[in-house]
């Protein structure tokens, strides 16, 4: 089994490709970032090698402090909402006998296809504290409960993280969804005939069985949402002020705006450390689930 | 099944949850056509959720007008194909070695696939866009196909290994006593067994590929080589947009794909079924 | 299975390939394609001189998306079709992305022949010889005769050298008003900040947003931060970008106090931050709000939508007296700007002709054809449509003007630049303090220099 499994020509074969084309297109420019963010560049010159002004620079930056802030309120809303609802619907729709099942699925994956800058648009409209939907909503409830949703230094954050967990809560949907149906039948059979309750079946077994699943949906919302920049640069720039910037936005506005590439590579550069941090606790976490079951 | 049964007519609160879920879903494919077909007035001010009041059809003969649509769309369409071929190809096959086969460096070499998740793509433009000419991928598809590959080979990678790893070795173990190779079992065993998380990767690399702006509007210069994001340049002015043609550039950029994926949609649904069927 | 093989073989080896030549070519590419580019340039630019209607195509990134971009723009060509047939342009259109992609190009060596630049791209491109200095050119082709002695200054940037050619003059920033609405209710139009708080109280009360502003946007937050500091300090947030004031200096911390206060009164519209330039205009021309702040540009909507309702007014001082002597003392204005060329293009002297001849041309369709008189080189053709009353009213007080400031995108100091705007769409929030204001902008403010 060994010598079958630790082939060398395969392995060589299927690892190969992927890590060579892997390692020139994305991971030499991201030794790049490393590299650059111990430079004062603004992108087009040489630049001045300065060790690691940039990151004390950083650590004294107010607006360093917002970006990271910003990110995990962010990350966390948005793993909280996607996988929570992902589940809840795979569940259900992985249910032989809820009714359109297929139509449903369809529809919950509706909002991924679309891009990002219309689901912005819409939600512009909906947050819009003149003629926006929600407002108008209390206002025909006779509530007075106008919320200045976009523009209050406060809820900002929060709006845009929830239009981000609405649009790619399909994604998880349907990872989960494929995760449900990898789990064998005769699993779920041996839960029925013990007289579990379906909840029971699945926190019992599915969730168990989909330890893997969940894990990587756990890395990929969580990463995305300390990543997260085409939200806040279409709905508020950043605004109102600083009060929505992350990292990544923090990043741009200092390479492009303000023209300090290597600030801003320094930004980048502890945003890969903070996402690969988070990647190794959930693994640990996740593994040791697996083993206590 | 007739616990089941039970729980859901006890329960119907489930299933008026998921229609409404549904129409939430559904709506803003609606009020984009709405919203193609309305000027800037009546989007932002007068009418901005309902059906248009009178149908601007010049929104679309703007944007039409603006960009040749045909070839855009094979444009999006080539890149698209490509970069869903190379880079499941690429991640199925890595992620299999690292999630099963034997070798030292196999869990750092995942954790190394794994970063590319991390960096926004912003910040490496420039390394990149340099990267793109010296390899002389500059005004060719490929200027867009192969970073579009590598950058989408480590969330497949990562998918691909989490549907891996609950694969039980059993699996691998009868294939080997049945004298298969390593070659014939990871096509004819594994690969099937994971159908359902590569259906779904088709679709998420597809639709990544295709609504993909940043790097396109960076990477490509040819009039030729455009893909249909592109599109939706041509009306951001610095004071005002034009936002109706603009929401009929993107309801021309973005239907194809609503429709491909409800045709496919259909595929991945058996594509479930005979995934599970093949373990049951 | 040899086949998959062979394929996945075959992968390997282009990659491999790819990645040889990527490590060991960077950095001598680099310069073997310079050295390469300048070779062809000096080969195409004798060719040129002996043969004279060799077609050329030029490459050329420009804004062109609405009317007031691509009207001129297309005039500009079919100008130059017609005086220089040989030339071909190729547009690519600018993108709205704080120069991301214009950067990118220049740092892969793939800038177009000719682009649009502002301050902050000639800045930029200055240092890393990215932009072409046109001093002889200026001279060569009569280019600085046709300038207005009052737009020098767009054409000449602080070092003394010319980088791009001008088309747009000084624009201002201006306070509008809908005649109607302050009548109705009694509202005088105010000439003093006591005066501007009755009436947001007035307006209030009657259900009227008294000023509408479209702060999704930065520069406009600018724009009123600015007026206000300018009824004390006539240079404005200029003179901070030259690091020659403190943002603690009363005539910007009495200006951010103002704000902070007219914004507690209701002065703006709900969730004003995000209100884009089509949902806060439409207040404005529906006669919702009674007043608004935009550059002179909007003279021609306002007009179209609220005839002679509409009116532009003086900035209100501080009291009857600082109205009067700050009365001509506007905010905005122009800097160097407009179609600059790139050192590396075949023909420079080509290049940097048609580039010229944009640029007056661009211009003077605005002027002609677009009621726009504020562009800076002379027109010597008839005004085609007319000046509506408010552009009138404007062009009769040019020649009375004592100062002006500069417009955010003006602003020469990126990083004082990007601290401003945020630190201004922050003061419109009525959730942040002057101290919060002057603790984040001082930290950006430019060194005296």
């Amino acid at each position: 089994m060994n010598k079958f499994l630790g082939n060398k020509t395969a392995i060589l074969l299927f690892i190969l490709p992927a890590l060579l084309l892997y390692t020139v297109m994305v991971f030499y420019p991201i030794v790049q970032t490393f590299f650059r963010s111990m430079y004062e560049w603004d992108g087009l010159t040489e630049g001045t090698f300065i060790w690691f002004d940039n990151y004390t620079r950083l650590f004294q930056d107010s607006l360093f402090f917002t970006s990271v802030k910003n990110g995990l309120i962010f990350a966390i809303i948005i793993t909280v909402t996607q996988i929570g609802i992902g589940s809840i619907l795979a569940f259900a729709v992985a249910d032989a006998k809820i009714k359109g099942r297929k139509i449903l699925r369809i529809s919950f994956f509706i909002p991924v296809v679309l891009s990002i800058t219309v689901v912005c648009q819409l939600w512009l409209s909906i947050y819009n504290g003149e003629y926006g939907l929600i407002n108008k909503i209390f206002e025909i409830l006779g509530l007075e409960y106008k919320q200045d949703w976009l523009t209050s230094s406060k809820s900002a954050i929060i709006a845009i993280a929830f239009v981000n967990a609405w649009q790619y809560m399909g994604y998880h949907f349907a990872l989960l969804l494929a995760g449900v149906k990898s789990v064998p039948e005769q699993y779920m059979e041996a839960a029925r005939i013990d007289g579990a309750t379906k909840l029971q079946a699945i926190l019992k077994i599915n969730i168990p069985m989909m330890a893997e699943t969940y894990k990587f949906c756990l890395v990929f919302a969580i990463t995305g949402g300390l990543n997260a920049f085409a939200n806040m640069y279409i709905m508020t720039s950043g605004g109102p002020g600083t009060s929505t910037y992350t990292l990544t936005y923090l990043m741009y506005r200092s390479a492009f705006r303000v023209g300090e590439f290597g600030y801003g590579s320094a930004a980048a550069a502890i945003l890969v450390i903070e996402c690969l941090i988070a990647t190794l606790i959930i693994n640990r976490l996740i593994a040791r689930e697996r083993i206590s079951y | 099944m007739t616990w089941m049964m039970k729980l859901r007519k006890n329960n119907p609160s489930m299933q008026i949850f998921l229609w409404l879920y549904a129409i939430l879903s559904v709506y803003p494919l609606v009020w984009m056509i709405f919203y193609s077909l309305k000027n800037n007035n009546e989007i932002f001010v007068t009418n901005p959720f309902g059906p248009p009041l009178h149908l601007r059809f010049e929104n679309y003969v703007a944007a039409w007008s603006k960009y040749n649509v045909p070839a855009y769309f094979m444009n999006s369409l080539l890149v698209a194909v490509a970069t869903v071929a190379g880079a499941i190809l690429l991640a199925v096959m890595f992620s299999y070695a690292a999630a099963r086969l034997r070798w030292r460096f196999s869990k750092i070499a995942h954790t190394y696939i794994l970063v590319g998740m991390f960096i926004p793509i912003q910040v490496i433009m420039i390394p990149l866009a340099i990267l793109v000419r010296d390899l002389n991928l500059a005004n060719t598809y490929g200027a867009l196909i192969v970073p579009y590959i590598a950058f989408n080979i480590s969330f497949a990678s990562m998918v691909f290994y989490g549907f891996f790893r609950s694969i039980p070795i059993e699996m691998e173990e009868s294939a080997c006593i049945d004298g298969a190779s390593i070659y014939r079992t990871f096509f004819s065993i594994m690969l099937p067994i994971i159908k359902p998380a590569l259906a779904t990767m088709v679709i998420f690399i597809f639709l990544n590929s295709w609504n993909e702006f940043t790097m396109a509007v960076i990477l490509i210069t040819k009039e030729s080589l455009k893909t249909l994001p592109l599109g939706l340049l041509f009306f951001q002015g610095q004071f005002t947009t034009d936002w109706g043609a603009m929401g009929a550039a993107m309801t021309i950029a973005s239907l194809p794909t609503v429709l491909i994926y409800i045709l496919f949609s259909e595929q991945v649904e058996n594509a479930l079924t005979v995934g599970s069927a093949v373990k049951g | 299975m040899k086949k998959l093989a062979i394929t996945v073989m075959s992968f390997c080896m282009v990659f491999l390939a790819a990645c040889g030549s990527a490590g060991n070519n960077e950095a001598a590419n680099n310069t073997a394609a310079n050295e390469g580019n300048k070779e062809t340039a000096t080969n195409a630019a004798e060719e040129t001189k002996t043969e004279e209607a060799v077609p050329v195509k030029l490459r050329i990134y420009a804004q062109y998306a609405d009317d007031d971009t691509k009207l001129p723009y297309d005039y500009a060509v079919a100008e130059l079709k017609k005086e220089m047939p040989n030339v071909e342009l190729e547009l690519e259109v600018q993108a709205q992305d704080d120069g991301q992609k214009l950067k990118t190009y220049a740092a892969t060596g793939n800038l177009p022949d000719i682009f649009q630049a502002g301050l902050d791209i000639i800045t930029t491109f200055k240092k890393s010889g990215n932009i072409l200095e046109l001093d002889s050119y200026v001279d060569s082709l009569g280019f600085r005769d046709k300038m207005y002695p009052s737009t020098m200054n767009t054409l000449v940037t602080d070092d003394g050298h010319t980088y791009a050619f001008p088309y747009a003059g000084n624009e201002f920033a201006l306070l509008y008003y809908n005649k109607e609405l302050f009548e109705q209710n009694n509202v005088k139009v105010p000439t003093t900040y006591d005066e501007l708080m009755a009436a947001v109280t007035a307006f209030n009360a009657a259900g009227i947003t008294p000023l509408s502003i479209f702060a999704k946007e930065k520069w406009p937050t600018v724009a009123l931060f600015d007026m206000f500091v300018t009824r004390n300090e006539p240079q404005g947030i200029q003179k901070l970008d030259k690091g020659q004031a403190s943002i603690s200096d009363p005539a910007y911390k009495d200006a951010a106090d103002k704000i902070v206060e007219l914004v507690k009164a209701g002065m703006l519209p709900k969730g004003a931050t995000n209100l884009n330039y089509d949902q806060a205009a439409a207040l404005f021309h529906q006669g919702k709000a009674a007043m608004f702040l935009n550059g002179q540009w909007e003279i021609a909507e306002s007009t179209k939508q609220l005839g002679d309702k509409a009116g532009w007014m003086y900035i209100p001082g501080v009291d009857a007296a600082n109205y009067e002597a700050s009365k001509y003392a506007f905010s905005g204005g122009g800097g160097p700007g407009g179609y600059a060329v790139n050192p590396d293009t075949k023909d420079k002297d080509l290049t940097a002709k048609v580039a010229a001849f944009l640029s007056l041309k661009y211009a003077e369709y605005k002027y002609t054809e677009r009621g726009n008189p504020l562009v800076a080189t002379k027109v010597d053709k008839a005004i085609v449509t007319e000046y509506p009353p408010m552009m009138q009213q404007l062009s009769d007080d040019i020649a009375k003007i004592t100062s002006t400031t500069a417009f955010a995108w003006g602003l020469s100091d990126a990083k004082f630049k990007a601290a401003i705007e945020d630190a201004s769409q922050s003061l419109l929030t009525g959730a942040y303090t002057t101290e919060q204001f002057i603790s984040d902008v001082s930290k950006a403010v430019p060194a005296a220099k």
